[in-house]
């Protein structure tokens, strides 16, 4: 791939360490990484390896312990928790495990209400939801609450709604982790697509090594550090 | 994120677990409605015996007299202290005296066919005389044109007797058969020589029964027999009219009641036994009182039966305000609770929401908001449950008292503005803190699989 391309994740010397009683656990333990834009890229890595805390790290969930990240030319751990909600709000799309819908919201309510926290027009907003609900190929559920579809379709207006803000960058925590594997496939065939229409950054946490095949760059974490980062080709060849 | 999509989401909030948001909403209305009957109880105590000090001599109102005059004047060594129009001017220079009036006193027989009465006429001054609210039935206030005119409190009638059976009102009941408004009725001033006509005086001479003299009725007061107020049994007369008859009755003797020289003459002047002063409100009654006792005069007002009143009808108020705010404080809980419960549930969600980047003042503002509607519709409910107990209560004391206490609870507009604004307020600070933890709920709880 090309060379002048621009970084939109930069993890500098990332550490995370949690106090369980007097023990510490090195949840992360030196992670430097960078992403950059239009990627798709998979954390892979066994359970406890690390691959949520990082994510959440990303995501400016968590504060890190010490160390930088800094996403779209900002420096995360410096800012306040209201800053980060903006942050989030602006930039940043995510999909859940266990899809996490709001369960008294239909689909297109669902689907819409990161634009509600932005401030749009009920109009405005629902017209973008249907949009988005077709793009994910739920047309006929717009208006079915979560307990009345399958993970898969759950999982679906998750991705809708990751999407719906145009965000710079998707963060995806074991996305499939609640699906079947054919389920999996179709939809991370869709987020694959979605993101590569609309050249968005994507990054996916999986302990699935067949389904970490469909990023474009794979980095492997073992206990808090990146071990390995491969290129696609290269991991498909490994695979077999 | 707009307003409107804040109220939306924090009324289908409270939509989504109706029966416990009905729960709470009644929590508040009894509270606020407990509050609301109490204060309309104190506030309708206090009015109803303000009402009743008005009937005993107004509020604003201080009687000024020198009863002292006679003992001072037996003892004889100086002269009194009296009051006549220089003094009462003096008075009228107090600051907040509406109306300063002399009040000539004077004690007449009037007789109309078989009936005979006995009253006092009392001159005032034309401004004292207008600005006294007086209620008029007929005809109208005494006129200034220097003729005796006489003006008629509604029961003063029941102090005719009839003359010839000996039977008075009070006896029988029965209205005396006067018509002071259209039929002549005739004034004896010289009450003394009424009764002492035909016997002898000290010189030996036998007294003339007294000339009468017909004076005419320029008004009457409004109300019947039964209505108590104010100066029902008053006769009014100008003060002016009143002093140029009683010279021309009496000609150069003493006219009774007032004083007299060391040689038993009359002075040239009349002289006031009191002063009627009305003050501009309630709240400087005491001192304009103080002011005349410091010119050194008696002077009278309701103003301590007031404060005293008014501070017993303080305390009755707070006790029953007390009581109900008790009620609103267990409410206030009530909604706390279902608060601090919704929000445990909704741990999740409100993690969801805030990875998705809902502004952490949106969160606060939006259980504020649960909390605030609540209390706001807790307060509407419970200002119409008010309403319904305080008409109760009022329509069975109002029967039972017999009329006595027309609106033991009193609800003023301002009550129902300030409970309801109250009810919310209750709400926001029953849910802030609530509200504050919602807000910093990590956002992690909504990552986590269980
Ligand atoms: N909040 C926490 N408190 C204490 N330890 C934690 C916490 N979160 C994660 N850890 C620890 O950090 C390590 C990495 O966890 P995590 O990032 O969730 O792993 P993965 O997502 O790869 O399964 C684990 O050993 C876990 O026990
Ligand atoms: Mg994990």
């Amino acid at each position: 791939m090309g060379e002048m391309r621009e970084p939109v994740i930069q993890v500098k010397n990332l550490y995370k360490v949690f106090r369980v009683g007097n023990e510490r656990v090195r949840a992360l333990n030196g992670v430097d990484m960078t992403i950059y834009k239009g990627e798709f890229c998979a954390i892979v890595g066994t359970s406890g390896s690390g691959k949520s805390t990082m994510l959440n790290m990303l995501a400016g969930l968590e504060k890190p312990t010490k160390g930088e990240v800094i996403i779209a030319g900002q420096h995360l751990e410096k800012m306040s928790e209201n800053q980060l909600v903006k942050f989030r709000r602006e930039k940043v799309g995510f999909i859940f495990q266990s899809f996490n819908l709001l369960g008294t919201m239909n689909a297109i309510e669902n689907v819409a209400l990161p634009l509600t926290f932005r401030g749009v027009n009920k109009k405005v907003r629902e017209e973008k939801a249907v949009k988005m609900l077709k793009l994910v190929g739920l047309p006929k559920h717009m208006k079915h609450r979560p307990n009345e579809m399958s993970g898969g379709q759950q999982q679906r207006v998750g991705v809708a709604r990751a999407l719906v803000l145009d965000p710079e960058i998707i963060f995806a925590d074991e996305p499939t982790g609640n699906l079947d594997s054919n389920t999996s496939a179709e939809v991370l065939k869709l987020m694959r697509k979605v993101v590569q229409e609309q050249n968005q950054t994507m990054v996916m946490v999986t302990h699935d090594n067949h389904l970490a095949g469909f990023a474009d760059r794979i980095f492997h974490i073992i206990d808090g550090k990146i071990v390995k980062v491969e290129n696609r080709s290269e991991y498909k060849e490994e695979e077999e | 994120m707009k307003y409107f999509d804040l109220l939306r989401m924090s009324a289908s909030n409270l939509l989504r677990r109706k029966l416990r948001t009905a729960l709470t909403v009644l929590g508040v209305i009894i509270g606020t409605a407990s509050i609301v009957v109490m204060v309309s109880l104190g506030l309708g105590l206090r009015k109803s015996s303000l009402a009743q000090i008005e009937e005993y001599g107004g509020l604003t109102t201080i009687n000024v007299n020198n009863y002292s005059w006679y003992n001072s004047d037996s003892t004889g060594d100086e002269e009194p202290k009296r009051i006549d129009d220089a003094v009462v001017a003096e008075m009228a220079q107090i600051p907040h005296v509406e109306v300063a009036s002399p009040l000539l006193d004077v004690s007449v027989i009037a007789k109309q066919g078989a009936y005979e009465g006995w009253f006092r006429i009392q001159g005032m001054n034309q401004e004292a005389l207008q600005k006294m609210d007086i209620d008029i039935a007929e005809g109208e206030l005494p006129p200034a044109d220097g003729n005796l005119q006489l003006f008629y409190g509604n029961q003063v009638i029941t102090n005719f007797y009839n003359a010839r059976t000996n039977e008075y009102y009070w006896e029988t009941m029965e209205v005396p058969d006067v018509d002071l408004m259209n039929e002549p009725v005739f004034l004896i001033f010289d009450t003394d020589a009424y009764y002492q006509a035909g016997s002898t005086d000290g010189n030996g001479q036998t007294i003339l029964p007294p000339k009468k003299y017909i004076i005419p009725t320029c008004g009457m007061m409004a109300g019947d027999l039964e209505t108590y107020k104010e100066n029902c049994n008053s006769v009014f007369a100008d003060i002016d009219a009143l002093k140029a008859m009683l010279k021309k009755v009496f000609k150069n003797k003493v006219i009774p009641g007032q004083p007299a020289t060391k040689s038993g003459k009359p002075y040239k002047e009349l002289y006031y036994e009191e002063v009627y002063i009305r003050v501009d409100s309630m709240d400087h009654v005491k001192e304009v009182q103080q002011a005349i006792q410091d010119m050194g005069f008696n002077a009278n007002s309701n103003a301590e039966w007031m404060e005293q009143t008014q501070s017993q009808m303080g305390m009755i108020q707070m006790v029953l305000g007390g009581i109900g705010a008790v009620s609103l404080f267990v409410a206030a809980i009530g909604i706390a609770n279902t608060m601090m419960m919704s929000i445990y549930e909704r741990t999740k969600e409100i993690g969801i929401i805030k990875v998705l980047g809902c502004d952490l003042g949106n969160i606060r503002s939006m259980f504020l908001l649960e909390a605030g509607f609540i209390g706001f519709f807790g307060g509407m409910a419970g200002l119409i449950l008010s309403e319904i107990i305080s008409a109760v209560i009022n329509s069975v004391v109002g029967k039972a008292s017999g009329g006595y206490y027309e609106q033991l609870s009193y609800i003023p507009l301002w009550l129902i503005l300030v409970s309801l604004v109250f009810a919310v307020l209750v709400g926001m600070v029953a849910g802030f803190f609530p509200a504050l933890r919602a807000m910093k709920l990590s956002p992690l709880a909504a990552i986590r699989n269980e």
